[in-house]
């Protein structure tokens, strides 16, 4: 295909970071051969093959779906591995460590927070009604499984919380992904753990630490729509809030 | 484990950084806009329960050029408002489905705003009914 | 001197199987103090990668004596039928405890799980979730596992070295990838489920992470390693990049067609084409069938030029845009984000890649390898079911019910024996440490990394390719060997040891260089056609079963190439046949129907 600009090289600009040097942050640039079809993830491995090896970034499946490797490019949070940068010329590319998060050595972040706290959302089923494996599975039809089947395909990415500007100025807030898949777990027909979950979804550093920008589900890879399960659960929680005073409940 | 020296980066201006927040932070000063014609209408109610002559005075100041520009302001304003707020809405709702299919969120705010549209298009036909 | 961690059971990889056994050994016992030990965080295990589905016996019409059947013929009778019979058993609980613990399997209308036809199955089996199978199953097995105070996770960390005393394994070292700093966890077994090894091949469906870490580690112990020499192929794989379009587009109805439009399958022997779809049949077969078919295509010039490799078409648009986002979605994204192409208006370019390593760290039913305290399963394990060609959807099961006998056995050998010498252990350690920062402390200006991993990488794919000749495979032989002289001689610009990406690729070129070895010179010595390992020496063409029906073992020679033995196949009750597919397939059934009905 015939393309009107169609460079044989681009300039690739990273900020880098070694933290064995004092002086913190700085921008490198390498020309990199381009071809129509590469990646921002095949640019960044090309440097590190062929021009300098200490070039360090997270990497793996190469088609979206272990959420390795998100990084900014040109301010925005992508995944390297599926974005082109045919988009970005005629460049320089620039690619950053994910925003909002503290950075380790070049575009690897510290994602600690991240793994800690999807832990406390108790993501485990647990059964509203036992049932033995002699048993076999439960019965969960196409519509109950369509209630939260988007949620579930978060790929741990990250991304949407590089897009949270409410998470890089309060990084205690749960985060959209994670709120997102708790709200999987209590929208599952199988599980009865919703109240539990709702505790830290109530609290300060839950849903209401969001003030609705929705640019989470802007670069959300995935079409989760984290933004929508955060805000859908500030009226659970409110109604929540309301219903403490009905009689019959605690 | 070893203490690791990461480096946490700056979050001032960071509003400035991405057309996106631009356009969240202008959302929010919508408010501002908001609560300041709320005030004015107040005012306007505080002086018609000081008697017709103090309303009438009110009416008149409401009528100045530096308050009509004001009030065009704040119809552009309340435009940007209404829209952004019902861009918005679609995110705040559980899945509401019509005639088995889900409704996305384009026809959700598209609703909304043909909603916001004829209420205020019936509100100024009214007005001038009136008047 | 390294740290060290006092632990019970040490599970190194956390993927499908190593969250599999942690959860059973927990589940065993809770007061046993479990390690979780991954170079990456669980949830990037290329377990997350698989789409199509994972096998069990569920519908009425179906029996685990066809199961049984299917795996046994589909590996050639080069499976060890003890292992399969016990696999096929347990397959269905494993996928009905998923369930339980959350996995959104695809559903029937009435609420029961739905089963969709797999390559080479004669029935419906195939458990799936949309096209995300490996993603979903990784996902709830994670997110499960942290229900378990007894599991203790040590992710970023790179298992360099097992740590052995008195014939025993006792514990691993560990490289803490964020500092550097060298770490022994001490163990009283461990159990490794680390992958395969697809990434020594140049196009290939894996992700970075793949590079036979766990199988170099029992290797370079004394561990033979087994059936090296079976790499399948997978038929339908983007060309260029590798990545994978699922089988389960042919199991919801895709063709392949060459050039012409020409649906090529039927030439070789899994026709007629219809009716269509048809279990065991056309696009429907094997996978070792399918690629080896389109190897034929292309020496034929049938195939079409593309800038990433000559390729096939898969044609999906006779299945409509909605069952394509209900069945298929992810590929509709994969084809349409890298390739531009909408699979409900235009065919999709694929050509085989390498896959799956059928080969490993030979195995026991109970999982125990050669090594007293050392257990393996999933890909990194040579289980024996798989034999000569692995059945799709077989592999996400055993995920599971050998993880689940790893975790089990691992748990109960722990509370049999006392834990190792701690000091020791830490002095082994610091020569195994010293062996891995060698190629950090090397002088610059020599050869870079790369340049000596994508030779390994070509001369595979010649070498070890769908179809061999011996001289190709002895130049591969003595490329590899070279290659090994020249990794010892890289030199890295990366100088630092906190998050040396560049040094750990350095150590995983070390063991995708062991692992390429045995890969290439077990084929050599397999002087026969038979699954994934075609060959087109003169004598070699055939299946040869009165010398050669029996399995490959490497052993590792220090400073020379390995040496290569053999070992028996276990046969039970499936004396070797035909693998017959298509109509030949399906008249081979039907004369074994009434034999039986005769017996």
């Amino acid at each position: 295909m015939p393309d009107s600009f169609h460079p044989s090289e681009v300039t690739i600009e990273v900020l880098r970071y070694d933290p064995a040097d004092a002086g913190g942050p700085r921008t490198q640039s390498w020309s990199v051969p381009y071809t129509p079809d590469m990646s921002v993830l095949q640019a960044l491995q090309y440097v590190k093959d062929h021009l300098d090896g200490s070039l360090t970034f997270r990497w793996s499946c190469r088609m979206a779906i272990c959420g390795s490797c998100g990084v900014m490019v040109n301010g925005v949070p992508h995944l390297g591995c599926r974005t082109f940068v045919r988009d970005f010329l005629p460049g320089p590319v620039r690619v950053e460590a994910l925003a909002h998060f503290p950075i380790e050595r070049d575009l690897v972040v510290d994602a600690e927070d991240f793994i800690e706290k999807l832990r406390e959302i108790h993501p485990w089923i647990q059964p509203k009604v036992a049932r033995l494996i002699e048993e076999g599975p439960y019965r969960q039809t196409p519509e109950e499984l369509a209630r939260y089947e988007s949620f579930s395909h978060c790929i741990n990415c990250m991304l949407c919380y590089a897009a949270c500007p409410q998470y890089g100025l309060d990084p205690k807030f749960l985060g959209p992904g994670l709120t997102a898949l708790a709200h999987r777990y209590n929208s599952d027909s199988r599980d009865g753990a919703k109240d539990e979950r709702m505790e830290l979804l109530h609290s300060e550093e839950g849903v209401w630490s969001c003030t609705a920008v929705g640019y989470c589900s802007e670069v959300c890879p995935k079409q989760v729509d984290p933004a929508n399960a955060v805000n859908q659960n500030k009226t659970a929680s409110a109604l929540d809030w309301f219903a403490r005073f009905l009689p019959g409940r605690s | 484990m070893a203490m690791r020296h990461t480096y946490v980066r700056s979050m001032d201006g960071w509003w400035r950084r991405d057309p996106y927040f631009l356009r969240y932070m202008a959302r929010e000063a919508t408010s501002v806009f908001v609560v300041t014609y709320a005030m004015i209408l107040l005012a306007g109610v505080i002086r018609l329960s000081h008697g017709e002559a103090e309303f009438a005075a009110w009416l008149d100041g409401l009528a100045s050029p530096w308050s009509v520009a004001f009030h065009v302001l704040l119809l552009a304003v309340f435009a940007y408002h209404t829209w952004s707020w019902f861009r918005i809405l679609p995110k705040t709702m559980p899945p509401v489905t019509l005639g088995g299919k889900r409704l996305g969120a384009g026809a959700i705010t598209g609703l909304g705003i043909a909603a916001a549209a004829i209420a205020s298009v019936g509100l100024f036909a009214l007005v001038v009914a009136l008047a | 001197m390294p740290e060290l961690i006092e632990t019970d059971i040490a599970i190194v990889g956390g993927g499908g199987a190593g969250l599999r056994a942690a959860i059973a050994a927990a589940e065993l016992d809770p007061k046993l103090r479990i390690a979780i030990i991954s170079k990456v965080y669980p949830m990037r295990s290329h377990t997350v990668a698989a789409e199509g589905g994972s096998a069990a016996v569920t519908l009425a019409e179906d029996s685990l004596e066809n199961h049984f059947h299917d795996t046994v013929a589909g590996g050639d009778w080069l499976c060890d039928q003890d292992a399969v019979q016990y696999f096929v058993e347990h397959c269905y609980e494993e996928m009905v405890r998923l369930e339980h613990w959350g996995c959104p399997w695809s559903r029937l209308p009435d609420g029961r799980v739905n089963v969709r036809a797999f390559g080479g199955m004669k029935m419906e089996r195939t458990w799936f979730a949309a096209d995300m199978t490996g993603f979903h199953m990784l996902h709830t097995l994670f997110q499960t596992s942290m229900k378990y105070a007894a599991i203790r996770r040590f992710d970023e960390h790179f298992v360099c070295d097992l740590l052995v005393d008195e014939g025993r394994v006792k514990g691993v070292l560990a490289i803490e990838v964020a500092s550097g700093e060298f770490r022994v966890i001490k163990a009283r077994a461990v159990v490794i489920a680390t992958g395969g090894a697809g990434r020594v091949f140049r196009q290939n469906t894996n992700g970075g992470i793949v590079t036979g870490d766990g199988m170099a580690l029992a290797y370079r112990r004394g561990v033979p390693l087994r059936d090296m020499e079976f790499m399948q192929y997978h038929p339908t794989c983007m060309p260029g990049s590798g990545l994978l379009f699922t089988e389960a587009c042919r199991g919801e109805g895709g063709v392949l067609v060459n050039k012409d439009g020409y649906r090529y399958l039927q030439d070789y022997g899994l026709g007629p084409p219809d009716p269509w779809p048809r279990k065991k049949a056309m696009e429907l077969g094997p996978r070792d069938r399918l690629s080896q078919a389109f190897w034929h295509e292309q020496r034929k010039g049938r195939t079409i030029p593309m800038p990433g490799g000559d390729a096939v078409h898969l044609d999906l648009r006779h299945l409509g845009r909605a069952k394509l986002h209900e069945r298929l979605p992810q590929i509709c994204e994969l084809a349409e984000q890298f390739l531009g192409i909408d699979p409900a208006q235009a065919p999709i370019p694929v050509r085989p890649a390498a896959h799956y390593t059928m080969g490993g760290i030979p195995t026991d039913v109970r999982t125990a390898t050669s090594l007293p305290g050392l257990y393996a399963a999933g890909e990194c394990a040579s289980s024996g079911i798989h034999g000569a060609n692995r059945l799709g959807s077989n592999s996400l099961a055993e995920l599971c019910v050998f993880g689940r006998v790893a975790g089990e056995e691992a748990a109960r050998f722990a509370s049999s024996v006392q834990g190792g010498n701690g000091v020791a252990l830490r002095w082994q350690a610091q020569d195994t440490a010293r062996e891995a920062l060698r190629a950090l402390e090397r002088p610059a200006g020599g050869e870079r990394l790369a340049a000596v991993r994508d030779e390994m990488a070509k001369a595979m794919e010649r070498g070890c390719g769908i179809y061999r000749t011996a001289a190709e495979m002895e130049e591969t032989c003595r490329t590899l060997s070279e290659l090994k002289a020249r990794a010892n001689a890289v030199s890295l610009t990366d100088r630092a040891r906190g998050w040396n990406t560049e040094w750990l690729a350095a150590l995983e070129l070390g063991f995708q260089l062991d692992v390429a070895e045995a890969m290439a010179h077990s084929a050599l010595a397999r002087r026969e056609s038979r699954g994934a390992h075609q060959r087109l020496d003169e004598g070699c063409g055939e299946r040869d079963d009165a010398n050669f029906l029996k399995h490959t073992l490497a052993w590792r020679v220090h400073a020379g190439s390995p040496r290569i033995g053999w070992a028996p196949v276990v046969i039970t009750t499936s004396q070797p046949g035909t693998r017959a597919y298509g109509a030949a397939g399906e008249a081979a059934q039907n004369e074994r129907k009434a034999d039986a009905a005769h017996a």
